[in-house]
């Protein structure tokens, strides 16, 4: 079977700058591929180059055996996209925007109001199908808005940061309702992110930074690679710590949410060795399992920037609760 | 960098194969589609149908009643308020038709245009359907205006009505494809309804819906006659004053319609060849624009 989406060399610059800088990747039918990286990474700009909004500068890709060049109008078929902001007819109710998007894809008659119903009720909308969608939180939309992107039956669901200014029992909710579409339509579901969580879910993940992939790989191999345990130690000199850890042990630490932090195997094992031999005081040991976290940092040398709630994320979530309305 | 997608690729499909949309949407239901959400919204606005209804009869009236005392008698003695009817008619479409653009003004800040764009369909049909809807809202505020006009002391025959509505429809065509045209390359609502007004403004008062087109000064006359608007107002007031304009003399001071080039008096017809074409030319700005958005 060939895989879902193909990619190979992928590129595009803007002027001088280059925003995706030659990626290559398959992504397997059913299969949850997740994007991580900061923004600006790159990854709006590959979706939107695989959605045939934006040509791209170099390279190829295919979906669903389409190439995004020379047949845009069968990849639109092929695909359902839920954009980073909302794209809902406000006016309308929800069953009336479900319906619009089936026409427009040229969707037979018989078949639409059906599948609509069965949507709505698949997404928890079921109650709320006659209601003008001025009426919806800003989960409800985002549930609503998979729900149209999956209408048409596309082979891919591309979801450009779905959850972004959602609260957490919103993001799992709606994480819970895409899940169960895979498991029950089969449609592969192509996503970005700069959450830790959403990417744990995926199957694989790519890890993206300055236009190129760094690693790829299922979350689970991406944090073995790391190796054992992620052991933090805090004391009252952090950069005197890391000397010494550096200088005893051959071990590279980072300087890390204001700990001294090192990858070690069996770091149960590993602290006792580490406090008697340090001379330095340590006022608190810390043992975890890596994070994707950890896996992006190690990669780039930097942090994902994760701010909880950034002031855009602020922003695009107050739009979602219909702030524009009030303007 | 190629990584293989078998990667956890086990069983993950619990259901059947899914169904597959077939083929691609014909041009006429895309049209049709669009054509449905624009008049769907304008029916459930119960605050634009109002203020739709009572604006032009209290124009009406107002003119009407207030100007029309005023006025010396028009040639042929038709009534200040006999000849302004299908001059507020005309107003009525104008309004109507260049406001409509707004909707793809607001479609595009509420993001729902990419919903649309990014639809495998023709633009064509995409601007077809939208010009289709504000076309119709239009026509349904023109028609409203015959309705009411036994009640305001107007003479009309339904038979007048019957020729008049194809008229209408075709001007409101004509109009909508300004607003849309104008409303496609436009980013704000604020923007929309100011440049709207500047166009729709002048367009009113130098079109023959307040005062005979023929009795103006020169400079005036020069502006009338490239308006296009004018070319729309001159057919629907000739269809429906065709018994009063009938008995207007020959010989009267001037003439209150048809639309002179250089000593040339144009027909009926020939205005609305001016409208279609006109039409035509709103229609292809429109589609392009469309065609260059994103």
């Amino acid at each position: 079977m060939p895989p879902a989406v193909r990619v190979s060399g992928l590129a595009r610059r803007f002027g001088e700058i280059t925003a995706v800088d030659g990626v290559s990747f398959d992504v397997g039918e059913a299969e949850i591929f997740g994007f991580l990286g900061p923004n600006g990474a790159g990854k709006t700009t590959t979706i939107s180059m695989l959605c045939t909004l934006l040509r791209p500068t170099a390279g190829s890709a295919a979906i669903g055996g389409c190439d995004i060049v020379s047949d845009p109008a069968g990849v639109r078929r092929e695909i359902g996209i839920v954009f980073q902001d909302s794209t809902v007819d406000e006016r309308l109710t929800a069953r009336e925007n479900l319906v619009f998007h089936g026409e427009l894809f040229g969707m037979a008659r018989a078949d639409i109001r059906p599948r609509a119903d069965q949507l709505l009720e698949r997404v928890g909308l079921a109650d709320r199908a006659g209601d003008a969608v001025i009426t919806f939180s800003g989960g409800m939309r985002r549930r609503l808005e998979v729900a149209r992107g999956l209408m048409h039956w596309p082979s891919v669901l591309f979801l450009d940061e779905p959850t972004v200014g959602l609260d957490p029992q919103t993001r799992r909710s709606l994480w819970a309702y895409a899940r169960s579409m895979r498991d029950t339509e089969g449609v592969t579901i192509f996503l970005t992110t700069h959450y830790m969580d959403e990417a744990e879910a995926c199957d694989r993940v790519a890890v993206m930074d300055h236009g190129r992939i760094i690693a790829l790989d299922t979350p689970a191999r991406l944090k073995a690679r790391l190796g054992g345990d992620v052991v933090s130690i805090v004391g009252p000199d952090n950069a005197a710590l890391a000397r010494e850890v550096r200088e005893s042990f051959e071990i590279e630490p980072r300087l890390e949410n204001e700990a001294v932090e090192f990858n070690v195997e069996h770091g149960g094992d590993f602290v006792p060795v580490l406090l008697a031999r340090l001379d330095g005081e340590v006022r608190s040991v810390g043992i975890r399992a890596p994070t994707l976290e950890d896996v992006f940092v190690s990669l780039t040398g930097h942090q994902i920037r994760e701010q909880a709630f950034s002031e855009e994320d602020k922003m695009r979530s107050m739009q979602r609760q219909g702030f524009r309305r009030m303007r | 960098m190629t990584v293989s997608a078998e990667a956890g690729a086990d069983a993950r499909v619990a259901a059947g194969a899914p169904r597959r949309a077939t083929g691609r949407a014909g041009f006429l239901q895309v049209v049709r589609v669009i054509w449905m959400r624009e008049v769907l919204i304008y029916f459930r606005d119960r605050a634009r149908m109002i203020s739709a209804f009572t604006m032009p009869v209290i124009m009406l009236v107002m003119f009407g009643e207030g100007l029309g005392n005023s006025i010396a008698q028009l040639p042929g003695d038709i009534g200040y308020r006999q000849f302004i009817f299908p001059g507020m008619v005309a107003m009525i479409v104008l309004m109507n038709s260049v406001f409509s653009g707004v909707s793809i003004v607001t479609d595009r800040q509420f993001g729902f245009l990419r919903e649309i764009l990014v639809a495998p369909v023709s633009r064509t049909a995409i601007c077809i359907g939208k010009i289709s809807g504000g076309a119709t809202v239009a026509l349904v505020n023109g028609a409203v205006m015959f309705a009411i006009a036994p009640l305001l002391g107007i003479d009309i025959t339904l038979e007048v009505v019957a020729k008049l509505l194809p008229l209408i429809a075709l001007v409101s065509f004509m109009l909508t494809g300004l607003g849309v045209a104008l409303g496609s390359r436009l980013r704000s609502v604020e923007s929309f309804q100011m440049l709207s007004q500047v166009a729709i403004f002048p367009a009113m008062f130098l079109s023959g819906i307040f005062f005979p087109i023929n009795n103006v000064p020169a400079w005036m006359d020069v502006l009338v006659k490239i308006n296009p608007v004018t070319y729309a107002v001159a057919p629907i007031r000739e269809i429906a004053l065709s018994e009063q304009l009938a008995a207007v003399p020959a010989d009267a001071p001037f003439q209150i319609t048809h639309v002179e080039w250089f000593g040339y008096t144009l027909s009926t017809w020939e205005e609305i060849g001016v409208v279609l074409a006109f039409g035509a030319l709103m229609l292809t700005i429109a589609i392009r624009a469309i065609r260059t958005t994103e």
